[in-house]
C-alpha cells in the first residue's frame, strides 16, 4: 500500500507544480521560471523544518509567501517581453535560482549535526514527516488536502471575474486593455499566484524525499511544469491533474517495466496525444456536468457557441 | 469394487499429495530485487549490475541456492527495476519492491538518488518515533563517501575512496618524487564526481605535497571542453586528475590530446575504469590511472567477469560489487535462518538487516572485505592504468 501512497504524494506535488504553471499560462504568458520558484519553496520550507524546527504548515505556507514575492519581483521585468523573449527570459531566471542553490552553503548544528543547503552537495535530512511519527498515509492525505484547497481556489477564481479577467488577457491583450484592463497588475498578479502554488509545491516536494540538490530543479522539470497544463488543456484546472496522471501515473510509472523503450514511448505518446488533442486532454473550454451527464445544452450556451464560431 | 475404486483414489491423492509437497519444497524461493539506472546517461552501470546480480543468483542457485531455517533449501529469484537516475523515481522503486516479498533491495546506481532514498527509511533500527521505510538496502553502485550513516537499514559494499586516493597519491609520490603540481577537472553537476574531486582527490593530492594549480569545471551533458583544456595548458601541471565518468572524461581527453597537453601522471575517476572508457577513447586515455576495486586478477574474479559477460554486461569495480553483494547475501540468508513465509517477511528482513549490521568481514573478488559499524565497507583494491585498449594492473599495495 505504501507504493500507492508514495505516487499519490508524486501526484500530488507534481499537480501543484502544474497548476502553478496553469495560472501564468491563461495569461497567454509561457514561464520557464516555475522550477525556479518551486525550487525557492523547497528550500526555504526545508530551512524552516530542517534547521529551525518548524511545523510543516507555517513552513510551506512561508515557502509560499516567500515565493510569491520573488515571483512578483520577477513579473514586473517579465513584462517588457512577451512570447518567446519571456520564455527565454524566465528560463535564465530559473537556472539563476538553480546556480544560486549550487553555491549556497549556509548549515546550523541541530542534534549534533550540521544541517542546511550544502552547495553542490544539496541539502539532506529534511525528515519532518518520518521524524514527527507521520504516517505515510497522513502525509498523503496533508498533501491532497492542500492541493484541493488550491485547486477549489482555481476553479472558484476561474468561475468570477477574476478568472475572465485572467483568460481575457490571455486571448488577447489589445483587446483586453482597450476596455480598461490592467495588464500590468493582471500579468503580475498571476505571475504571483503561479510563484505561490509552486512555493508550496516545492515546500511540500522537499518533505517527500528528504533531499533535495539544485541538479532536480533544472529544464528538464521547467519543461514539465508548462507541459502538465498545455497537454491537459486550459479549459479547467482538471486538465492539469489528468496530464499529471497520464505523465506520471501511466509514461512513467506504468511503462517502467518497458527499460529503454519506455523514454522513446513517453516522448512518442505526447506527441501522439497532443495530435489527437490538439487543445489538450480535455480541451480548450471545461467540461460542463451536464455534457458529462448527457443533457441537452440550452440555448443559452448554443447561442453563445454560435457566437464564438462567427 | 467400490472400496477397491475407493482405496485406489485414495491412495492416488496421498501420492499426488506427497509429490506436490516435495515439489514444492524445491520449489521454495526467496526474492532479492535489484533497481538503479539501467536507462538514461549513465544506464550502462545499472546494466552491468544487473547482469552481475543475475549471474551471481544464477551460480547460487546452480549450487543449491540458500538454506532456510527448517533446513529446506530455497533458490533466489531476481527482477531489476530502472529508476532512471532520478531521486522521485528511485523512491517510488523503493516502496514498490517493499510492498512485493523481497527480503533485500541492491541499489541504487546514482549518488544523488541514494541520499533521498535512504532518507526516507527509518533512521534508527527500534526508534518508534521515526515512521520511516523500514526496509534493508544493500548498495552496489552509488559510491559517494558516507552515505550508509544515514540510516541502520542502508549497507553499503562500494569502496572507500578515500583510502584508495590517499594510497594511490602517495605511491605517486614516492615514485615520482620530481612531480609537484595538479591540476583538477570535475563533472560538477554529478555527486559523485564532484564530491571525489573537492572531498577526496583534492585533499589527498595537497596531503601528500602536491600544490593544487587550478581546477576546470565541466557538467555532465557538456560536450565542448576547449575552455577547460586551455586553461589546463597554461599552468602545464605536472599531473591531471580528471573527476568524471566515462562519456565527459573522454570528451576531456580528447580535448586535452588536441591541445597536447602531456602531463607526467593522468589520474582518473574510479567509476572510469570501465569498458565504456576504453571503448570511447583508448588511445587518449593511455596511461590513465585509477585505482579500482576490482580487477580480473585471480580464478574467481575472472570466473565472475566471464559469468557477467555471458549475461551481456561487463564487470568494473561497481557490478563487481553487485556481484559480491549476492555472494554476502547468500552467506548472510544461510547465517540467519529465515523462514521465507509471507507471514514471516517482515522478521525475514529485520534478521538479514541484523545479519549485515554484525558482519565484520565478507569475502570480495579481491580479497576479503571489511565491514564497518556504520554499514560501509573497506576493500582490496588495485592501481589499474589503460594500456593498448585494456585496462592493467599497475599497482597492488596489497601485495
Amino acid at each position: 500500500m505504501d507504493f500507492y501512497f508514495g505516487l499519490l504524494q508524486i501526484f500530488g506535488v507534481h499537480t501543484l507544480l502544474g497548476l502553478s504553471a496553469y495560472v501564468v499560462l491563461l495569461t497567454g504568458q509561457v514561464s520557464m521560471a516555475q522550477a525556479g520558484f518551486y525550487a525557492i519553496g523547497a528550500y526555504a520550507a526545508g530551512a524552516c523544518t530542517a534547521m529551525f524546527g518548524m511545523h510543516i504548515l507555517p513552513a510551506v505556507l512561508i515557502a509560499g509567501l516567500l515565493t510569491a514575492v520573488v515571483a512578483c519581483v520577477v513579473g514586473f521585468p517579465a513584462l517588457r517581453v512577451k512570447g518567446l523573449m519571456l520564455v527565454v527570459a524566465t528560463l535564465a531566471f530559473g537556472e539563476m535560482v538553480r546556480l544560486f542553490f549550487f553555491n549556497l552553503t549556509w548549515q546550523v548544528e541541530r542534534g549534533g549535526e550540521m544541517v542546511g543547503p550544502n552547495g553542490a552537495e544539496g541539502f539532506r535530512s529534511i525528515r519532518y514527516f518520518p521524524e514527527n511519527g507521520w504516517e505515510i498515509w497522513q502525509v498523503t492525505g496533508f498533501i491532497w488536502i492542500i492541493v484541493a484547497v488550491i485547486m477549489v481556489a482555481l476553479w472558484w477564481v476561474d468561475r468570477t471575474r477574476a478568472g475572465a479577467v485572467l483568460r481575457a488577457v490571455g486571448h488577447d491583450e489589445t483587446a483586453a486593455q482597450s476596455i480598461g484592463l490592467n495588464l500590468t497588475a493582471v500579468k503580475v498578479g498571476a505571475m504571483t499566484a503561479g510563484g505561490f502554488i509552486a512555493g508550496i509545491g516545492g515546500g511540500i516536494y522537499a518533505h517527500t524525499v528528504t533531499h533535495i540538490e539544485h541538479g532536480v530543479f533544472g529544464v528538464l522539470l521547467a519543461t514539465f511544469a508548462i507541459a502538465y497544463p498545455i497537454l491537459g488543456g486550459l479549459g479547467s484546472i482538471f486538465g492539469t491533474l489528468i496530464a499529471v496522471l497520464f505523465i506520471q501515473g501511466f509514461l512513467i510509472e506504468g511503462l517502467r517495466f518497458m527499460g529503454d523503450w519506455r523514454s522513446l514511448l513517453f516522448g512518442a505518446l505526447i506527441v501522439l496525444a497532443m495530435n489527437l488533442r490538439p487543445t489538450g486532454l480535455l480541451g480548450e473550454h471545461a467540461p460542463r456536468l451536464s455534457q458529462l451527464f448527457g443533457r441537452k445544452t440550452n440555448d443559452h450556451d448554443k447561442s453563445l457557441e454560435l457566437k464564438e464560431a462567427e | 469394487m467400490k472400496l477397491k475404486s475407493f482405496l485406489a483414489a485414495g491412495l492416488v491423492s496421498v501420492s499426488a499429495l506427497a509429490m506436490s509437497t516435495a515439489a514444492m519444497a524445491e520449489d521454495k524461493t526467496v526474492r532479492i530485487v535489484g533497481f538503479g539506472a539501467s536507462s538514461g546517461v549513465v544506464g550502462i552501470f545499472g546494466q552491468n549490475s544487473s547482469a552481475a546480480m543475475s549471474a551471481a543468483f544464477e551460480k547460487i542457485n546452480a549450487e543449491g541456492g540458500v538454506t532456510l531455517a527448517d533446513g529446506s533449501k530455497a533458490q533466489i529469484v531476481t527482477e531489476y527495476y530502472d529508476d532512471r537516475c532520478n531521486a522521485e523515481e528511485g523512491i517510488s522503486v523503493l516502496r514498490r519492491i517493499a510492498t512485493t516479498d523481497a527480503l533485500i533491495a541492491i541499489g541504487p546506481t546514482c549518488s544523488n538518488v541514494a541520499e533521498p532514498l535512504f532518507g526516507i527509511l527509518q533512521a534508527k533500527v527500534d526508534d518508534s518515533g521515526d515512521t520511516g521505510l523500514q526496509f534493508p538496502v544493500f548498495t552496489d553502485v552509488a559510491i559517494k563517501g558516507g552515505l550508509a550513516g544515514i540510516s541502520e537499514w542502508v549497507f553499503r559494499n562500494t569502496p572507500s575512496e578515500a583510502k584508495m586516493y590517499d594510497d594511490l597519491f602517495a605511491w605517486i609520490r614516492a615514485t615520482h618524487p620530481d612531480l609537484k603540481t595538479i591540476y583538477g577537472g570535475v563533472e560538477e553537476d554529478f555527486a559523485h564526481s564532484r564530491f571525489t574531486w573537492y572531498e577526496v582527490m583534492k585533499k589527498a593530492a595537497e596531503q601528500h605535497g602536491f600544490e593544487v594549480v587550478g581546477e576546470a569545471q565541466w557538467l555532465l551533458s557538456d560536450t565542448n571542453f576547449s575552455n577547460q583544456a586551455r586553461g589546463m595548458r597554461r599552468e602545464e601541471p605536472d599531473i591531471v586528475a580528471i573527476s568524471a565518468h566515462p562519456f565527459t572524461t573522454c570528451g576531456m581527453l580528447r580535448e586535452m590530446a588536441r591541445q597536447k597537453i602531456q602531463p607526467k601522471v593522468l589520474v582518473g575517476l574510479t567509476s572510469s575504469s570501465s569498458l565504456e572508457t576504453l571503448s570511447g577513447c583508448a588511445a587518449e586515455a593511455q596511461g590513465l590511472t585509477i585505482p579500482t576495486s576490482f580487477a580480473p586478477v585471480n580464478d574467481d574474479a575472472r570466473s565472475a567477469a566471464e559469468a557477467v559477460v555471458a549475461k551481456g554486461g561487463q564487470m568494473d569495480l561497481h557490478s563487481a560489487s553487485a556481484w559480491e553483494n549476492a555472494m554476502i547475501l547468500r552467506d548472510v540468508i544461510n547465517a540467519a535462518g529465515i523462514e521465507g513465509t509471507p507471514e514471516s517477511l517482515d522478521a525475514d528482513r529485520r534478521k538479514i538487516r541484523d545479519g549485515l549490521s554484525t558482519l565484520t568481514e565478507a569475502q570480495g573478488l579481491l580479497g576479503v572485505n571489511q565491514r564497518l559499524p556504520d554499514g560501509e565497507a573497506v576493500k582490496p583494491y588495485v592501481f589499474v592504468h589503460a594500456k593498448d585498449a585494456g585496462w592493467e594492473v599497475l599497482h597492488d599495495p596489497g601485495s
